[in-house]
């Protein structure tokens, strides 16, 4: 295939610069930033912005545990506490998780692992970053304007009797939905049109293959959740009778709207930061990934039944037996690819050679938590035993597990892993590790807390709480400080990087992989001559000795002579 | 809690309904199952990246192929899950069909309160049920969705408004639990003189009263499990409450008046086209109506509490076999309230 001889449009090469030249460096000013078409720099740019959304969420999480330290009024009244659990899901979720690994790390290397110059739309690209800037104002103008107190589920009639800006809050989501669309069909076309010679789609790595499947799912299902907010805008406007049953409507059709959507995106959110393990797992195991076929396909299989499953949100909220026994059986479906890979990555690391590298810890603590994610979600999806834990904390720390303990977890593992390519810095390996074992002992504390006092009762979104459920509350509070000061410290040790960081070589960790076949960090144009690729991505059997080069040796020798 | 109470295990609360100890079983298998996969799990991810550590004469073996192994672990999990499944919906459809002779107790959730409706038109705030009978919640919102929740008897059901749901369940000893509000329906912490106080007690019954400021969490009541002569003693005092009212020509507060719906069928002109008598006009008699498999246009229902409320709002939704599609509808034109007046009525004439 010849597609990395298509023009790119836009920047590169007339407005970029050098295409030779270090992508950081070969423009300067905020309009080559602001205007850029570069996928690097778009992803770099969408790094910064959902980082900020993640502070914000974590900020809103810390003032919510805070409250619930102890019983009654702790910091805030009722019903700032209800805002402040609504933000943190809302910016969680819309803000951060969903656009948090294609966006940045996908926009960043999909094409460069593709050994491709830029994604197929290089504009489109830069539109769907402003849609989620004007999409992020917008919420968070409501936050600053409003007082939505509805949950991130906006569950009617609620969400259409209280008086406050859900308006703007599901408008604003709304837009970031396009931007995620944009995004996804971007990647879709990205990966059929634009692979260089020889990238094959059973030598595509891992990483594209999750960020493919996550694609599909943008594509298809978010529409549905944009037509879902403008008919709760329309009944709020114009009171048509769709939701509220004050009109004739029904309050359970929004939960089928909204979830038909929103269990798909548990998979726009989880899929990456599976496609993420598997790079990690590879590299620092030295060998390929095992059953690596059954691990794109299962990414693929997570996306389709993805969509299946929606009724498991609602076995409590008054769905028919035939309905509910249905969701059930397919919802334990989804069991079976996730633990296919669960598996897949354990044995890889069987006669490996493992890097006890920072980027390796995460992963670690990936199968780890996520194996806990994932089997907390059996108890729930058993009818009669959801029954109880349903709407309790014990749902709470079960999708906590899977989306931070999963998708957070593996988004820094990523970061630390591809920080020196995409900066050219090297981190401080040690304060990296320090952070880890902060993120990773408070992560516990907090969560695993919370499904005890789930099992026992306590009920979510709750300001006070009876006195039996305290210690818990506690312990979560105080876990919650822990992973505070583990995240702070992981950010400084990626700032200090910039400032302070050593040169980073070629293939710092001895990565088979394609994106370290290029400098660090790239340069414009991704490669200097289109790369024609003869061997899978993880094929350290294969590989010569001079693309397992770290690069090391050269930079200190580099160094004396200079 | 009760001290009769079976105990509290570490992860769940005490036992005091027949279902729970299925419920607990099946708890518990998961969860030994989850602590078995996942030390296995994690316990080889541990020793092998010990084992294989990086170190110096050390490589790494190339990946090979092990089909018979993928093949394993991809579908020795299906007979975990379909087991799994099987055992959960045979629990849940024990826990969702009632008994007929089950006592029934109407529910009506509000912001932010609970009210319990016994057969007699007495209410109270604390639902109060006899031990070994089955009881059956029939459930019903005046504003948002709630969700009635008793973590002793292992029971949760939305409350959603414009619809009624049930749930049921047979206490299997005295005692006390918490009922608690399982779905977020909001909350209101500014008065009209501004802040409002809170304080939470330490009384069981009351934990959240001695503020006003109120929502979500404080939509909380308690269930008293009662010897038969108690409960009996329970609904007759609040019964003679309401025949004090009655004395006086007023209406029980809480009570749903099967003669308010005797009234409305008039008013309303429902009976130019139904007869309480069995005989046939334009629409179907009521007499003998409630509880019926009626045939109709879309198979055949069960003529229960949604089943008349639909039948009222829009009568289009399904045709009683042998019947013309000529009722209009009522929809704007009928309260809640007025509904459940109608129901009553309609289930006096059994």
């Amino acid at each position: 295939m010849a597609a990395i001889d298509i023009p790119v449009v836009g920047g590169h090469p007339a407005g970029a610069g050098d295409p030779h030249a270090n992508y950081l460096e070969a423009r300067h000013g905020l309009a080559s930033w602001a205007l850029t078409v570069d996928h690097k720099r778009i992803g770099l740019m969408y790094l910064t912005a959902v980082s900020t959304a993640f502070l914000a969420g974590g900020i809103f999480a810390l003032l919510v545990r805070l409250e619930l330290f102890s019983r009654g009024r702790t910091i805030v009244d009722a019903e700032t506490y209800n805002r402040f659990f609504t933000l943190h899901g809302a910016i969680m979720v819309f803000l951060f998780i969903i656009p948090s690994v294609p966006a940045a790390l996908g926009n960043f290397f999909l094409p460069i692992m593709l050994g491709a110059k830029d994604v197929a739309f290089p504009r489109l690209n830069l539109l769907s970053f402003y849609l989620w800037l004007i999409g992020a104002s917008i919420v968070l103008s409501s936050i600053v304007l409003g007082t939505v107190d509805t949950g991130w589920t906006f569950y009617t009639p609620y969400s259409v009797q209280t008086a406050n800006s859900v308006i703007s809050m599901t408008l604003g989501v709304f837009v970031l939905g396009f931007s995620s669309i944009l995004t996804g069909l971007n990647f879709l076309v990205t990966v059929h049109t634009l692979r260089a010679p020889g990238v094959t789609w059973t030598r595509m790595p891992l990483f594209v293959w999750g960020m493919y499947a996550t694609a599909l799912i943008q594509v298809l299902a978010t529409p549905v959740l944009a037509i879902t907010l403008l008919l709760l805008c329309a009944e709020r406007f114009f009171g048509i009778g769709i939701f509220d049953p004050k009109l004739g409507g029904d309050p359970v059709l929004f939960q089928h709207f909204f979830w038909f959507y929103s269990h798909p995106a548990v998979y726009i959110m989880i899929v990456p930061g599976m496609a993420i393990e598997s790079e990690l797992i590879a590299t620092f195991s030295r060998r390929a990934i095992f059953g690596s076929f059954a691990i794109a396909m299962s990414s693929i299989a997570l996306a389709i039944l993805g969509f299946l499953v929606w009724g498991h949100h609602m076995f409590v909220a008054g769905m028919s037996e035939f309905a509910t026994m249905l969701f059930s059986a397919l919802t334990f479906l989804v069991a079976i690819p996730s633990g296919v890979k669960v598996f897949n990555w354990t044995a890889t690391m069987y006669k490996g050679s493992i890097v006890w590298a920072s980027p390796m810890l995460y992963a670690m603590a990936f199968i780890f938590l996520f194996t806990i994610g994932g089997l907390t979600g059996l108890f729930l999806g058993t009818l009669s035993v959801d029954v109880h834990l349903t709407d309790t904390y014990f749902v709470v720390a079960h999708f906590h597990y899977v989306m931070m303990g999963g998708t957070v977890i593996a988004f820094l593992g990523g970061l630390l892993y591809w920080w020196p390519k995409m900066t050219g810095k090297m981190h401080d390996e040690f304060k990296a590790k320090v952070g880890f074992v902060f993120v990773f002992i408070g992560f516990n504390l907090t969560f695993m807390s919370q499904f005890i006092m789930g099992s026992r009762g306590m009920p979510r979104r709750y300001y006070d709480y009876l006195p039996q459920f305290e210690p818990f509350h506690r312990a979560s509070t105080i876990g919650s400080w822990i992973l505070a000061v583990g995240l702070f410290t992981t950010a400084y040790t990626l700032l200090e990087a910039l400032w302070r960081g050593k040169r980073a070589p070629r293939n710092p960790w001895g990565s088979a992989g394609y994106e370290w076949m290029t400098d660090t960090p790239p340069c414009v144009a991704n490669f200097h001559e289109t790369p024609i690729i003869t061997r899978g991505p993880y094929d350290y059997h294969l590989a010569t000795p001079e693309e397992l080069n770290t690069g090391w040796d050269e930079l200190e020798a580099e160094s004396k002579k200079g | 809690m009760n001290e009769q109470n079976a105990p509290a295990t570490y992860q769940l609360p005490p036992q005091m309904s027949t279902v729970a100890a299925e419920v607990d079983w099946l708890y518990y298998f998961i969860y030994w199952l989850s602590v078995v996969l996942f030390v296995a799990i994690v316990g080889a991810m541990i020793y092998w990246a010990i084992k294989y550590r990086e170190r110096p004469g050390h490589k790494a073996e190339p990946t090979g192929h092990n089909l018979p192994l993928e093949l394993a672990w991809t579908i020795a999990p299906i007979f975990i899950l379909v087991f799994l499944f099987h055992k959960g919906f045979q629990g849940y459809l024990d826990m969702t069909i009632a008994p007929p002779n089950a006592i029934e107790i109407r529910v009506n959730a509000k912001q932010w309160s609970w009210e319990f409706v016994y057969p007699n038109g007495g209410s109270s705030d604390k639902l109060h049920v006899p031990v070994h009978k089955p009881v059956k919640l029939v459930m019903a919102s005046a504003d948002v969705l709630h969700s009635f929740f008793v973590p002793a008897l292992r029971i949760k059901r939305d409350v959603v408004p414009g619809m009624y749901t049930t749930v049921w369940f047979e206490a299997t000893q005295t005692g006390k639990d918490d009922i608690a509000c399982a779905e977020y329906c909001g909350g209101r912490s500014e008065g009209p003189g501004g802040e409002l106080p809170y304080e939470p007690t330490n009384d069981p019954d009351n934990p959240y009263v001695s503020g006003q400021m109120t929502g979500h969490w404080a939509m909380h009541s308690r269930v008293y499990v009662e010897l038969q002569e108690d409960f009996d003693k329970f609904v007759k005092s609040i019964g003679d409450k309401c025949d004090a009212y009655r004395s006086e020509g007023k209406i029980c507060p809480g009570e749903v008046a099967a003669a308010e719906g005797q009234k409305l069928s008039v008013s309303k002109g429902c009976v130019a086209c139904h007869t309480t008598t069995g005989m046939r006009l334009v629409g179907p008699s009521w007499k003998d109506i409630w509880g019926k498999e009626e045939s109709t246009d879309k198979g055949d229902v069960l003529v229960d509490e949604n089943y008349i409320r639909e039948s009222i709002l829009a009568p289009q939704a399904k045709i009683v076999t042998g019947f013309q599609a000529v009722m209009p509808t009522f929809s704007g034109q009928i309260s809640d309230p007025e509904i459940d007046e109608l129901i009553a009525y309609i289930k006096s004439l059994k």
